[in-house]
């Protein structure tokens, strides 16, 4: 895979049951199902509205990722 | 002037990244320019790119315009911030007025005069008031137009200017925007545009620093999320940690009441950093737009009006003096992180279009195999360009070292000035990923 820059990106994957907008440390970024191209760190996620997915947020440490094999985490619907 | 508390309630809009356009932008094609330091010389580069932008008609999206009218942000430094934030306030006027009103004005001589006026001795004599303030003055009464950042968050909303200068305390990035204003419980609103300029431009030694307060933070005060997480970043993405850290640090306001600012070029004399992190942060107004699939083609283009004084100390025996040395010391660092950021940004683009290649590459094997899930593509694939323009990219070496000697100073002559107005395009002219971007709009 070559050297890890220092400006290498990360990519994480957030499953659900339905379309989601994704929320990345409070900021919308991308839909579950994508690849979202984040920075490397710690970050905290969670879905768009309805409230109706659990748990409510996910922490998480990203790197050691890459496009083709991304971090995946999921959140189940809350019913 | 000092800056003010934040209010109770705001009756108005802050400034701050908007991510509705208006007009004829869009968020599809999505460019940034970046205005260096360098005095008039770099202002009147910043404006000849201007006017090339005004004057290169595209077709996106059905809809006919200059790419000018493209534009969603501007970082600047120094004298490029004459420029930027001219053309933020007052948009298309800066064609009319801006050479007559700053590039061939003797800036230097008017503040020399103010400063001998007598009227101001008394002031000066003032610990409270120095001569950035007197310079601040001029640029508010004689260039903008007593403006302050109400006007800038009232307007177009494009270009979000982003005027940068340089804490002297730790050597760190200052921007004048709401989110930096946030942190020191601050409301840039009422903050005039000129004072802005004069810090980005408030050359070492030549003028004194442009003092800010940080004001008591509230118990209820929470720093966003995107910095929480970057101070636990130390061993996993240590650039991040030290954004997040130097922008955190305004939240100890016991130790830290007031802050000191200078040219910015002393953090970074390019203004590619504001953009770097808008594009890897994830409250990065960039970073939000491509996550969200918004973003198209990303165009950055770089305006670098950075010169090379003839080395004379490596002349000489004996080392050089202390004003010599106070000089080159102060403006070493502005050189050096120019080659750099560019470099990062660069990095950042190759590997952005590589990621979407081999996603491409990947689904494209897996469509042949029966049943095989898809891998999880991005929001989108984006063209994104990186344009540099400097004198060192003249061919004529005459011609180069020409340019690359004019000084650094608010003076220069209408020839100077219009010499370096018309470089610019033919620079941008030059650069193959320019020639590239224009051959992609004319064929979509």
């Amino acid at each position: 895979m070559g050297r890890r820059r220092l400006t290498q990106m990360e990519y994480l994957v957030v499953r659900f049951p339905r379309s989601r907008r994704v929320r990345i440390d409070g900021e919308f970024n991308g839909r579950t199902g994508e690849a979202i191209e984040v920075e490397a760190g710690s970050h905290v996620v969670s879905l768009g509205p309805p409230s109706n997915f659990k748990p409510a947020e996910r922490e998480i440490v990203l790197k050691d990722t890459s496009e083709l094999a991304p971090l995946e985490i999921s959140f189940e619907l809350d019913i | 002037m000092v800056n003010e508390p934040l209010p109770s309630v705001r009756d108005s809009p802050d400034y701050r990244f908007n991510p509705t356009t208006i007009g004829k932008n869009t968020n599809s094609l999505f460019v940034c320019l970046t205005f260096s330091g360098g005095g008039t010389r770099a202002a009147a580069l910043a404006y000849g790119v201007l006017e090339k932008l005004r004057n290169t008609r595209i077709v996106w999206k059905g809809v006919e315009k200059s790419l000018l009218d493209e534009v969603d942000c501007i970082s600047s430094i120094s004298g490029g911030s004459f420029t930027a934030a001219y053309y933020g306030l007052f948009g298309e006027r800066i064609f009319q007025e801006f050479r007559d009103r700053f590039l061939v004005v003797d800036v230097e001589g008017a503040l020399v005069r103010r400063a001998a006026n007598p009227v101001n001795w008394i002031r000066l004599a003032s610990p409270r008031f120095s001569r950035i303030d007197l310079a601040a003055e001029y640029y508010d009464e004689a260039i903008f137009e007593r403006k302050s950042f109400h006007a800038l968050a009232a307007g177009r909303g494009r270009p979000f200017v982003i005027l940068n200068a340089t804490n002297l305390a730790n050597g760190e990035r200052f921007e004048f925007t709401q989110d930096q204003f946030d942190v020191l419980v601050s409301d840039l609103g009422p903050y005039p545009v000129a004072r802005a300029v004069a810090a980005s431009s408030a050359f070492p030694f030549l003028l004194s620093p442009i003092s800010l307060k940080n004001y008591p933070h509230p118990e209820s005060f929470t720093l966003p999320p995107d910095y929480l997480g970057g101070l636990k970043d130390y061993e996993t993405n240590r650039r991040r940690y030290y954004w997040a850290r130097n922008r955190a640090v305004y939240v100890n306001d016991k130790e830290l009441p007031y802050l000191h600012l200078m040219d910015g070029g002393l953090a970074d004399n390019i203004g590619l950093r504001p953009i770097e992190a808008a594009y890897q942060r994830t409250g990065g107004f960039i970073r939000k737009l491509i996550n969200d699939g918004e973003i198209e083609k990303l165009v950055l283009i770089v305006v670098n009006a950075g010169t090379e004084s003839e080395d004379t100390i490596s002349k000489k025996e004996s080392p050089p003096g202390l004003k010599v040395v106070a000089v080159k010391t102060a403006t070493i660092a502005m050189e050096n992180y120019s080659v750099e950021t560019v470099e990062v940004l660069k990095e950042l683009r190759d590997a952005r279009v590589r990621a979407q290649r081999n996603i491409a590459a990947c689904q494209g094997r897996l469509a042949a195999c029966p049943g095989a899930p898809p891998i999880p593509g991005l929001a989108v694939d984006i063209e994104p360009y990186v344009i540099e323009i400097n004198f060192e990219a003249i061919p004529d070496a005459e011609r180069r070292r020409r340019f690359l000697r004019l000084p650094t100073s608010f003076v220069l002559s209408v020839e100077q000035v219009e010499s370096v107005i018309r470089i610019g395009p033919e620079l941008l002219d030059a650069q193959p990923e320019w020639r590239a971007l224009l051959e992609s709009l004319a064929n979509p």
